[in-house]
């Protein structure tokens, strides 16, 4: 997948960093294309500004996994953010199937659930996650936190 | 309560069936047995007899051997035969000479004999011991009847089985799970045929799937007492059903685990809003505006703690599980320590760690974790910049000691009472600058006593407060100490080499900085966020982020 694949998809997403009171870029070391996989809209915006405008990545923000589905392939995410509970596909069931995927093969792919119970945390985590944000997470320093996951799972 | 049976053993009266065809000794004896304070029932001979015992239902019955009609023997017999729910003494009389008349009533069904002309004495004391004996005997019929009531109206079922595992007792809610019938031969039969469960292989308490007379699978807890009788063993078993427990359990979980969400949502939205626009990430505020983001910066974290301690309550208030883990005491007080620097770095306070006893224990790690983290966040939310709280243990046979001591102001008298309470705080302005829950000591209290410990506090305004947990060690058997000692006096009580640190009322630390800048745990964090929240775990390959918990309570 080239480049101008993703950026054609996700051109919407993608904010001018510049001037902006951000994450170094030389701390973001290789991670450019993060997808987020959210069904609350507003939760979405607030994932574009602090990893699009804040965080300078490549955002491809999906509302729904079918969404995440389709747009994977061409944006050949190096990160994915994934709601957990979510109307038709649950982020586990969206986890399995973006697994299948060709361009999802060693792709970090880390939880945002609202739902802090243990049992829910050990249930999420059998689904081969990398590991779990969350909610309410800091929009402020999410960028470089994701980071973490994405040295953490690259390449497993 | 008087035992049952009570105002029958002792000196309740006997009910005499005097039978004798000859009026006079029928009269005799009748005055007797009413000198001995009993009542009499008179019978003229052996049929009369009969009828009487049936109508009149008497305690004992004095029968005279020779009676034209029906003699005693037959009498005797006779009452033998028909009455069978009780035991009614039958004492035969009579003036003929020899024994072999008495051992002749005697096989014919009579209890006892009496030689005519009859003794006062003799008779009083005959009459006295059928007393005693028929009131132990009623007495122990109503324990009987007592009990069977008690467990025929417990809602568990209750089966006895043999050694073969035959049924040979059961309870009306065995008979429900079995679901037989009016005919259903349920005594005899093999209990492993009706509920699928074989008594022989199960261990003394135990969770089993029982299947009922209907088909339906349950699950069960069974426990099983063993006993003998005439050196048979017999096996009793109680069977709880969980069915409904479990579906009462789960649907607390779907709630709350909905209320999590439903409550989250909308939070991360507003909190994520604001703090990017604190961020100066949208273009920079004016001043004052800023000041206005901050304070819905700051509220909205402290939702959000209060979201998590309240979900945590509930959990806790129900009945949480602890996952006991051996670990090393040092590893767990250098990680509470680690987990509360940033916050006492932001706020000028140093955390000094001191006389670390080594040695291991038996806790549940985050839970451990999340006491830890309320104890110290309180002592550095007390503490003033520049000065230290100190954090130390102490091993003895008993357990071990954690001591944390600050420079605080101490906590007033007049709120000690209620430091433990929820929402309890010294005052709400308190509230305010400090950011806290008002939760936190409740929670670390109920979880050290979940953990069978117990936390004491001890405190001087202007010099100190001393919080002091008790907990069990090595296995429930052992108990270690967990002292957060807040000044050096209780410390040196204690034995142990820490700093000076006074103290002051519970809570945690104020999420640290503003909406822009929330604390985040630091890299070492990742594995294991030290601040404890309700679901962390240990989960080496698969990090949990949680920025605004990271090193909190």
């Amino acid at each position: 997948m080239d480049a101008r694949g993703w950026s054609r998809c996700c051109s919407h997403s993608r904010m001018n960093v510049s001037g902006q009171p951000g994450v170094e870029l030389s701390e973001v070391d290789g991670l450019k294309r993060v997808m987020c996989v959210e069904d609350d809209a507003d939760i979405r915006l607030v994932l574009e500004f602090s990893l699009a405008r804040l965080g300078g990545y490549e955002v491809c923000v999906c509302a729904s996994g079918l969404e995440a589905l389709e747009r994977a392939p061409a944006f050949a995410p190096e990160l994915v953010l994934l709601d957990v509970m979510m109307p038709g596909m649950t982020g586990p069931q969206t986890l399995e199937r973006l697994r299948e995927l060709p361009v999802m093969q060693g792709v970090p792919v880390v939880f945002l659930t609202a739902k802090a119970m243990q049992r829910d945390m050990e249930d999420i985590l059998q689904h081969g996650a990398t590991g779990v944000i969350v909610k309410p997470f800091d929009p402020v320093t999410l960028p470089k936190d994701i980071l973490v996951y994405w040295e953490h799972g690259r390449g497993r | 309560m008087p035992p049952p049976g009570h105002a029958l053993s002792g000196e309740t009266p006997l009910r005499v069936l005097v039978a004798d065809d000859i009026a006079a000794s029928r009269e005799e004896i009748g005055v007797l047995v009413r000198q001995f304070g009993h009542s009499v029932l008179l019978a003229t001979g052996g049929r009369d007899a009969l009828d009487v015992a049936a109508r009149e239902e008497p305690d004992v019955v004095l029968l005279d051997l020779l009676m034209p009609d029906l003699d005693g023997f037959e009498v005797a017999r006779e009452l033998r035969r028909r009455v069978t729910d009780r035991w009614l003494p039958v004492v035969v009389t009579s003036s003929l000479q020899g024994d072999e008349h008495f051992i002749e009533a005697l096989s014919c069904g009579a209890d006892d004999c009496l030689a005519r002309p009859v003794t006062p004495a003799l008779l009083e004391a005959k009459l006295r011991h059928y007393q005693r004996v028929l009131g132990l005997q009623s007495r122990a019929a109503a324990l009987a009847q007592r009990q069977q009531a008690i467990i025929d109206h417990i809602g568990d079922a209750i089966v006895t089985v043999d050694a073969a595992g035959r049924i040979t007792e059961f309870n009306r809610a065995a008979a429900a799970l079995f679901n037989a019938g009016p005919d259903d031969a349920l005594t005899g039969a093999l209990l492993v045929e009706r509920l699928g469960i074989d008594p022989r292989r199960l261990p003394e308490t135990t969770e089993a799937v029982v299947r009922d007379g209907a088909g339906n699978e349950l699950t069960m807890t069974v426990s099983a007492a063993t006993w003998q009788l005439n050196r048979q063993p017999y096996t009793t078993l109680a069977l709880h059903d969980l069915t409904q427990e479990r579906q009462l359990q789960r649907m607390k979980d779907e709630f709350l685990g909905a209320v999590s969400h439903e409550l989250r949502t909308p939070l991360t939205s507003i909190r994520g809003a604001v703090g990017l626009l604190d961020s100066g990430v949208v273009g920079a505020l004016p001043a004052a505006a800023k000041e206005l983001v901050e304070v819905a910066g700051r509220n909205s974290e402290r939702l959000s703690r209060l979201i998590d301690d309240v979900l945590d309550i509930t959990k806790l208030e129900a009945g949480v599980t602890l996952h006991l883990q051996t670990a090393q005491l040092a590893d767990l007080v250098a990680e509470a320590v680690a987990a509360i620097d940033g916050y006492a770095k932001g706020a000028g306070v140093r955390v000094e760690v001191s006389s670390l006893a080594a040695g291991e224990v038996q806790v549940d790690i985050d839970r451990f974790l999340q006491i830890m983290a309320n104890l110290l966040s309180n002592a550095v939310k007390h503490s003033s910049s520049g000065q230290v709280v100190t954090i130390s243990s102490r091993g003895s046979p008993e357990g071990w000691m954690v001591a944390v001591s600050d420079q605080g102001p101490g906590i007033d008298p007049r709120f000690r009472s209620r430091l433990f309470e929820k929402f309890a705080q010294a005052d709400s302005s308190d509230r305010r600058a400090l950011g806290g829950t008002g939760l936190g000591l409740y929670i670390s209290r109920a979880l050290v006593e979940r953990m069978g410990g117990r936390i004491l506090v001890e405190s001087e305004p202007g010099k100190g407060s001393t919080f002091t947990v008790l907990l069990p060690a090595r296995g429930p058997r052992a108990q270690w100490l967990l002292c957060v000692a807040r000044d050096r006096q209780r410390l040196d009580q204690l034995g142990m080499a820490g700093a000076p640190r006074p103290g002051r009322d519970g809570d945690r630390p104020a999420g640290r900085r503003g909406p822009g800048g929330a604390a985040r745990p630091g890299a070492g964090d990742r594995c294991r966020s030290a601040g404890p929240g309700p679901g962390r775990r240990v989960l080496p390959r698969a990090p949990v982020h949680r920025p605004y918990r990271g090193a909190r309570g």
